[in-house]
């Protein structure tokens, strides 16, 4: 005999109707607060945003009802915005697999290797720079990479460089170290959680049944913790597509990515034209994910995480 | 720890956990190095942070003080990451139950509704709820329609992690509550959270996280408030003074301090209770 | 069961309590915060809106203490932005900064702000008289706004770098400088720029062609800009520390270069012609708290404060009786290199920032040619 537990409400057995519609409110109730957020605070401000994403800005700066196409037609005919647009995810997805096999070799350390306080101490050193003002962090890798930061200094006074280097900071190599650092606590989050289930003594078994350990790895461990590294990258990939400061910051002048150009209209009050471009982005994610729905079983992830 | 789970899976195994164990070391230094420099250059005379450090002085921690805005900034920034925390953390973990555990008819897409918020630009959740507020629902911007702009983003993370959480969760564990007369209220109250306490610690931290420094949904729902990521925004538009790494590392050690002594209580109470620290939790 | 309770609840309890102390804590510290920042008393507040350069603490301090007004203040990015808060918040700012056109043609014609009439204000009268009579400002209704500072955009170049001595705009384009150029993190400013480098004069209202023009002096701008300056101070410390050896800016970037141990540069307000700003203060017409306004003004606009300013801040402001508190100070040789005296003939010469109907365009060229 086993009682369906369910939000701390046992069903009822149906006795009337009215009975089993109440129950059903009562089961409900506890997600309403969440639902009335995503749907209050996200679904339809965007819907909002979506109607104004065709529309027009006049010359005081108004939105006007004035509806056109131009907006998403410009993000197409104006190639700079597809251009940069792949710029940002070859960075992105640079930056996802730096984060990834450094968070993998970390989370690894710390679950297989590291006692469960201690690892939960690690994890939460690790996560304490997050605490800290993400400008002031980024604006002190200028001071870092600059022409008279320290890594130069470094650098000359070891006689590695005879001058200093400007090829550290104001390009995508410093948008690429910058957001590698920003992100590789969140996707060593991830992966931990996922390694901490992990039973390591099936690796053990694996060797004893004759494979090596890279096969051990390959078709005991990843398998499995194949939800928390889709996790990881999308938790890292994603987001990445939306950032701006750090490239503005540390990016240079050619540095610009797709969420900067998305700024630079919102900046000057231009909100059709930025709605549409971060539609168009937010799509394209979209798609993105649907086409590789089945290498990445998305419910698994979301699911199981 | 068990010697068969931490048997190296190859011949080099010695050579590799050192190597880790190296890596790991190096990861910390490569994290916190920003973090050394914003707290030296807060003892910088110099308003311009940069090298060399000229002279040592607390100068700046003063005028930290005595920087009203700046304060009321701190302030309100940490009042509305607690406030945040608390709500998307119980509002998250109800709802991550109903999830998995209730009867909705559209489980996966509901799921997938709530990671979108993630998956949108903040700039553009920023502006459209600043036009929302402003526009059709007549509100008036404060510290109140933030944490409904944190909110947005902070509850689908609990919701995710409670959620996953949640599923792999052991319910023998409540059914035999229930063999040995529990009622399900007491059964979720004394067993399941406890056991899935860690999800939703680990929620509430991303949430404090994600919302202390948020900076781009807040620069659009705020009304004259200021909070501490916007503060040092404009302050980057007209010079990061010092001031503003004193701040930082103040709120630095604070935090440091806070989570020092909470860590000291819980082992304590741990102690106390006797709970063992060796199992690997059921489910 | 019961001895497990017992433990249970033993450890929640104690869990609970640091918990607690942890919050208690925090909301000590909070309110602490909170507490230093409020206002002693009564008399009251209200919500400006404004850049950090438009007052100082001390003269917070004293106004807060003699008449117990207290400005809220939230920090301004720039005119766009600020612009499109206060039609989104209305009531909730009472006072508003702003610059030049964006005054009449932005916040007016929205029917945001109040005129007034500015002799009503007795600390008009330290203002420099043509400032009392800007005609931009001057509206059947009323003057628009309170005028506080002013410059042009200059050119600042490192003596040493950049030879020889340059005259124009053309300068940045020059490939002898690639990677040496920072400049504002502002694009509709940037297009202007190239716009007045290309000879347009109105460059808020360009037409297409003029853009196209404008399109190919940007592309030769790309190369040699190292970075966008997210604001002045990155500029000034590019150029102290040599990793720029031209900025733009506004005026006063020699002495700030000098005083932060940089290299000698020099500014020059390029032959072409060039943009430029002035703001004022302007009152926010659903603004709750605007009764305030006039007695705060009547104080913070006091030449004293507004002399104190220009030592702290270093721009040429419009207060005339302030100048001469910085002649006494011995600060005259310094305004007078701000061009402080001279604000009319050089306002003449520059053309105003405001919104203009090719914004839009410009950011979409923009980003054309500094998108990847």
């Amino acid at each position: 005999m086993t009682t369906e537990i369910v939000g701390g409400a046992a069903l009822a057995p149906p006795t009337a109707i009215g009975g089993r519609r109440s129950a059903r409110l009562r089961q409900l109730a506890p997600f309403l607060p969440a639902m009335v957020i995503i749907v209050g605070l996200f679904v339809v401000p965007l819907a909002l945003m979506f109607v104004f994403s065709f529309w027009s800005t006049n010359e005081n700066l108004d939105v006007v009802p004035v509806w056109t196409l131009e907006n998403y037609q410009n993000f197409f005919t104006n190639p700079t915005y597809v251009r940069t647009l792949f710029k940002t995810m070859v960075i992105g997805a640079g930056v996802t697999v730096v984060c990834l096999v450094v968070a993998f070799v970390v989370a690894y350390f710390l679950s297989r290797y590291v006692s469960r306080r201690w690892a939960r101490i690690a994890l939460l050193i690790i996560i304490v720079p997050f605490w800290t003002s993400y400008l002031l962090r980024v604006y002190s890798w200028q001071a870092i990479l600059g022409e008279h930061g320290a890594l130069n200094q470094v650098l000359v006074g070891l006689g590695i460089l005879r001058e200093p280097s400007l090829l550290f900071v104001y390009n995508d190599f410093g948008t690429f170290i910058v957001l590698a650092y920003l992100y590789i606590p969140f996707a060593a989050l991830v992966l931990y959680a996922s390694l901490e289930r992990f039973d390591f003594t099936q690796l053990t078994a694996a060797q004893d049944l004759g494979a090596g350990p890279v096969a051990a790895f390959r078709r005991v461990l990843l398998p499995q913790i194949r939800p928390g590294l889709i996790t990881a990258c999308i938790f890292v990939f994603i987001p990445i597509l939306g950032e701006f400061l750090t490239p503005s910051m540390v990016g240079g002048a050619q540095g610009l990515l797709i969420a900067n150009l998305l700024a630079n209209f919102f900046k000057t009050a231009l909100i059709p034209e930025g709605a549409a471009v971060g539609f168009l982005i937010a799509a394209f994610v979209t798609a993105l994910l649907i086409v590789f729905r089945r290498y990445l079983r998305v419910q698994d992830v979301v699911v199981r995480g | 720890m068990d010697p068969l789970e931490t048997m190296p899976v190859s011949r080099h195994g010695r050579a590799i956990r050192r190597a880790m164990q190296v890596g790991f070391a190096a990861l910390i230094v490569f994290l916190y190095l920003p973090i050394v420099f914003m707290i030296v250059f807060s003892f910088d005379e110099g308003a311009t942070p940069g090298l060399p450090i000229t002279s040592f002085t607390l100068h700046w921690y003063e005028a930290m003080l005595n920087n009203r805005v700046l304060l009321r900034a701190v302030g309100n920034s940490v009042t509305v990451a607690i406030i945040v925390s608390i709500l998307a953390t119980v509002i998250g973990t109800m709802a991550a139950f109903v999830l998995v555990r209730g009867r909705i008819r559209f489980p996966n897409a509901t799921r997938i509704a709530f990671t979108l918020p993630i998956m949108v630009p903040g700039v553009l959740i920023g502006v459209s709820l600043l036009i929302y507020f402003a526009r059709v629902l007549d509100l008036s911007l404060s510290l109140a329609t933030v944490v409904a702009g944190h909110l947005v983003v902070t509850v689908p993370f609990v919701v995710l992690i409670v959620a996953s959480r949640l599923q792999s969760f052991d319910r023998s564990l409540e059914w035999a509550a229930a063999d040995l007369g529990a009622s399900p209220r007491r059964a979720i109250r004394h067993i399941v959270l406890p056991l899935i306490a860690p999800a939703i610690i680990a929620g509430a931290l991303i949430s404090v996280t994600l919302s202390i420094d948020e900076f781009v949904i807040t620069w659009f729902t705020v009304g004259s408030q200021p909070t501490l990521p916007t503060f040092i925004y404009t302050r980057v538009k007209f010079g990061v003074t010092p001031e503003v790494n004193a701040v930082a590392t103040v709120m630095l050690f604070v935090t440091l301090g806070t989570l020092g002594l909470a860590a000291v209580a819980l082992s304590r109470a741990r102690r106390m209770t006797g709970r063992s620290r060796r199992r690997r939790g059921a489910g | 069961m019961n001895r497990l309770d017992n433990q249970l609840s033993r450890r929640r309890f104690l869990q609970a309590s640091a918990a607690v102390g942890a919050a208690v804590s925090l909301g000590g510290i909070t309110a602490a915060c909170n507490a230093i920042g409020q206002p002693a008393v009564q008399g009251g507040t209200f919500n400006w809106m404004t850049w950090g350069d438009h007052y100082i603490d001390t003269q917070l301090k004293a106004i807060e203490a003699s008449d117990k007004i207290v400005p809220q203040i939230s920090e301004l990015a720039g005119n766009a932005e600020g612009f499109a808060k206060l039609k989104e918040v209305k009531g909730e700012l009472d006072q508003m900064s702003g610059d030049a056109l964006w005054v009449p043609d932005a916040y007016f014609a929205e029917g945001l702000i109040e005129p007034f009439d500015i002799n009503e204000l007795k600390v008009s009268s330290q203002l420099y008289p043509f400032a009392r009579q800007f005609e931009i400002w001057t509206k059947p209704e009323g003057y628009l706004g309170y005028p506080f500072g002013w410059s042009p955009i200059s050119i600042y170049y490192n003596v040493e770098h950049v030879t020889p001595a340059p005259d124009s705009w053309a300068v940045l384009l020059d490939p002898k400088y690639k990677g040496r150029i920072v400049i504002e993190n502002q694009p509709e400013e940037i297009v202007a720029y190239m716009g007045k480098a290309s000879g347009v004069d109105d460059v808020y209202n360009m037409t297409d062609d003029q853009l196209a023009t404008v399109k190919g002096l940007l592309e030769q701008l790309k190369p040699n800009v190292l970075k966008f300056a997210q604001q002045a101070t990155d500029s000034v410390n590019a150029m102290t520390s040599e990793e720029a050896w031209l900025i733009t800016g506004n005026l006063g970037n020699e002495d700030r270069v000098k005083d932060g141990g940089g290299p000698e540069i020099k500014g020059f307000i390029p032959k072409e012609g060039t943009v430029g700003w002035m703001d004022a203060e302007m009152i926010v017409k659903e603004g709750k708290n605007k009764s305030l306004l006039f007695p705060f003004m009547e104080k913070s606009q006091q030449a004293e404060y507004i002399a104190e300013n220009f030592i702290t801040h270093g721009r040429p402001l419009f207060n005339e009786a302030a100048y001469k508190i910085l002649v006494d100070k011995g600060e005259g040789d310094r305004a007078d290199r701000y061009l402080y005296n001279k604000a009319e003939e050089t306002l003449a010469k520059t053309t105003l920032k405001g919104p203009g109907t090719s914004t839009e365009k410009s950011i979409q060229l923009f980003n054309e040619v500094f998108g990847a």
